[in-house]
């Protein structure tokens, strides 16, 4: 390794200079090196940054071993539905595609818009090649991608491109089975296209995961994202959206569950670069002891694009044991004049009148506790369409097998 | 039989807990319907929730029996398998849960809890179309969350239907009549009726002698600062409502 690459992060880590050593072994390209600056400029992110204070991947990402864990299952895969894999070893396209999708997988990185703001995503455009995917307008099209060691590092790069009236139905696992998984997923909504993202995580005590999205939209396009995050050592699911032309609409739910030994951190970025936009945003999460919870949630209204603004935020938290923790920071940045902005952010125990009210009709306490806490975060999973039903599953599962 | 002995409770933790009942005793024999009534401030509802187990209450003196068996160590979700129920006088509600899912775990908790075998779909279906139709309980109300964006009739009548549902062995109804119009206190006390049996005790807990014409107790105590003071029978109820409590407390002192 030449001095110059060494001297790319200042004070690196082991798992910095690890990751150094894979960027210098791929083929030389003057985007992949631009992309890798713009990660090397932070490194792996960490308390020092305020975006990632209570998310500090630096001392969370250890040494780069493969887990030991067995692969974990997947419950958003389901039969007649093509999946992309993205493991460490590489891409695996499916074996057909549904009509009005086109792939493309290159070996060369694209160029990303705003690589500085989301390290972790550079960092994945940087180590992978790009796999892009073209929908044209039609009928709905389905697709699954599963991100899944086993592996040390599993990065990879996927960029949609939605054609005017383009209608897409993605599901996402983001399953772990890497030391260090990061994933960047890119989508742009041309007119009238719409976008339904359901996105599932769960990884080990010993993986960290990222998972970045960047998603722009134009006039009158239309994006769902739920997510269910179960956490990992350490879990961070970043969106960043610009409603680039009118009529544009978003909506950003997420739950997340973080036991023991995980933390799950939901943070999105909004910006509203056109009048007359959309976008509505629930999270809600529950804890316990030593498991840590983050969300960070931030409206970006400019005075003039951003007239005519119609944006909520939500985040509602459980703490469900002593010791558990959960880091807010609702933020919402307005500078136009004629909008409308709402936003609330709570966080607190159950509530002991109702967990008696259960209980004196004969529901142990464990169950009384998992009800309760499954009822108040199915609000964030009811976008999730024809998935809810297999997302308030994986949570009912957690929450059973926790109390 | 519930027996209750010289019973004595506080409410709140370490310095800020008041000392709520007082050596309270009374006995309810299986099959028969009692009423308690008393003053605002008496300890009513203390009772209430000190004989189901709800937390901030704590028992420092006497016992409390259903049937021989000790109530006061057991946990809430234990006391209700083994058959007590309490009317709420506040029914709590329950976002995002609907009311036949939330009956049903209940129903099969306890079921389960008592080594009985869980009931089937239909038939618990089929059993709770009958009863909506006893209390004039739209159905689809019963697919909505308990308790959510009902009004307070509503509410009262979903307990009655709680409970018929469950089939306890004992009854407290804390304050059933509080909030309900004329109408509704008769479909309510219907309900209740329908629930008398030679098997079954109720502890009817009332401000008013009103619930008392619809729902005929075979005794009446008087419940003031935390003990019986006075036992009777109707004629009592009737007493309290011409005279007043004061009538009454001053001549049991």
């Amino acid at each position: 390794m030449s001095t110059a690459l060494k001297d790319l992060i200042r004070n690196p880590t082991v798992a910095e200079l690890e990751l150094v050593a894979r960027y210098a072994a791929l083929k030389a390209d003057a985007r992949r090196e631009r992309l890798f600056e713009a990660f090397a400029q932070t490194g792996l992110p960490g308390r020092r940054a305020e975006n990632w204070r209570w998310s500090d991947f630096k001392t969370a990402v250890g040494q780069l071993d493969t887990p030991k864990a067995p692969p974990a299952r997947d419950p958003l895969a389901r039969d007649g539905v093509s999946t992309l894999r993205f493991t460490p070893a590489g891409f695996v396209a499916p074996a057909s595609l549904p009509a009005g999708l086109r792939l493309l997988a290159k070996e060369d990185v694209q160029a990303m818009g705003g690589a500085e703001e989301a390290p972790l995503g550079a960092l994945a455009a940087a180590l992978s090649g790009t796999v892009l995917v073209d929908v044209s307008a039609g009928a709905a099209v389905h697709l699954h991608m599963v991100f899944q060691g086993p592996g040390a590092i599993n990065a990879a790069r996927v960029v949609f491109l939605l054609r005017p009236g383009a209608q897409l139905h993605v599901s996402e696992s983001h399953l772990g089975g890497a030391a260090f998984s990061t994933a960047l997923v890119e989508f742009t909504l041309n007119k009238g296209a719409h976008l339904h993202r359901t996105l599932y995580q769960a990884g080990g005590a010993d993986e960290a995961q990222a998972v970045t999205a960047l998603i722009e939209q134009d006039e009158g396009a239309e994006s769902v994202q739920t997510v269910l995050a179960l956490g990992a050592r350490i879990a961070r699911i970043e969106s960043r959206l610009v409603h680039r032309e009118t009529g544009s609409k978003a909506t950003l739910n997420a739950a997340y569950l973080a036991g023991a030994g995980r933390h799950a951190d939901i943070t999105t970025h909004v910006r509203h670069g056109a009048p007359a936009c959309t976008t509505r945003q629930a999270t809600k999460g529950a804890v316990l002891a030593g498991g840590r919870g983050v969300f960070q949630g931030k409206f970006l209204v400019p005075r003039t694009s951003g007239q005519q603004t119609d944006a909520s935020m939500q985040h509602n938290a459980l703490l469900l044991e002593e010791g558990a923790e959960v880091f807010a920071k609702p933020e919402l940045e307005i500078l136009a004049d004629d909008v409308q902005c709402a936003h609330g952010n709570t966080s607190g125990a159950l509530d002991g009148a109702q967990l008696f009210y259960l209980r004196q009709r004969g529901i142990p306490l464990a169950q009384a506790r998992a009800m309760l806490t499954e009822a108040f975060i199915a609000e964030a999973l009811e976008g999730a369409g024809e998935l809810e039903e297999v997302l308030r599953h994986e949570a009912q599962a957690w929450l059973s097998h926790v109390s | 039989m519930l027996k209750i002995e010289n019973l004595s409770a506080t409410v709140g933790e370490g310095e800020g807990a008041t000392a709520i009942l007082h050596g309270l005793s009374l006995s309810v024999p299986t099959g028969e319907v009692h009423a308690i009534m008393g003053p605002n401030g008496a300890g009513k509802s203390t009772l209430s929730y000190v004989l189901t187990g709800r937390e901030g209450y704590t028992v420092t003196g006497g016992t409390a029996t259903l049937n021989g068996e000790d109530l006061l160590s057991l946990d809430p979700e234990a006391r209700a398998a083994k058959g007590m129920f309490l009317s709420f006088q506040y029914p709590v509600e329950i976002p995002g849960v609907p009311v036949m899912t939330f009956v049903r775990t209940a129903m099969n908790a306890q079921r389960k809890a008592r080594g009985e075998p869980e009931i089937s779909a239909p038939e618990f279906i089929k059993k709770s179309r009958e009863i909506a139709k006893v209390l004039s309980l739209d159905p689809e109300m019963l697919k909505r969350p308990v308790n959510v964006g009902f009004s307070g009739g509503e509410k009262k009548r979903l307990e009655i239907y709680q409970m018929m549902m469950l089939e306890p062995r004992f009854m407290v109804l804390d304050e059933t009549d509080s909030g309900l119009d004329i109408d509704a206190l008769r479909t309510v006390a219907e309900g209740v009726n329908a629930l008398r049996s030679p098997e079954r005790g109720m502890l009817v807990i009332t401000h008013y002698q009103r619930l008392l014409d619809y729902i005929k107790p075979d005794k009446v105590h008087v419940l003031a600062k935390g003990r019986i003071i006075k036992t009777g029978g109707p004629e009592l109820a009737h007493r309290l409502e011409a005279e007043g409590y004061d009538g009454v407390l001053a001549e049991a002192v």
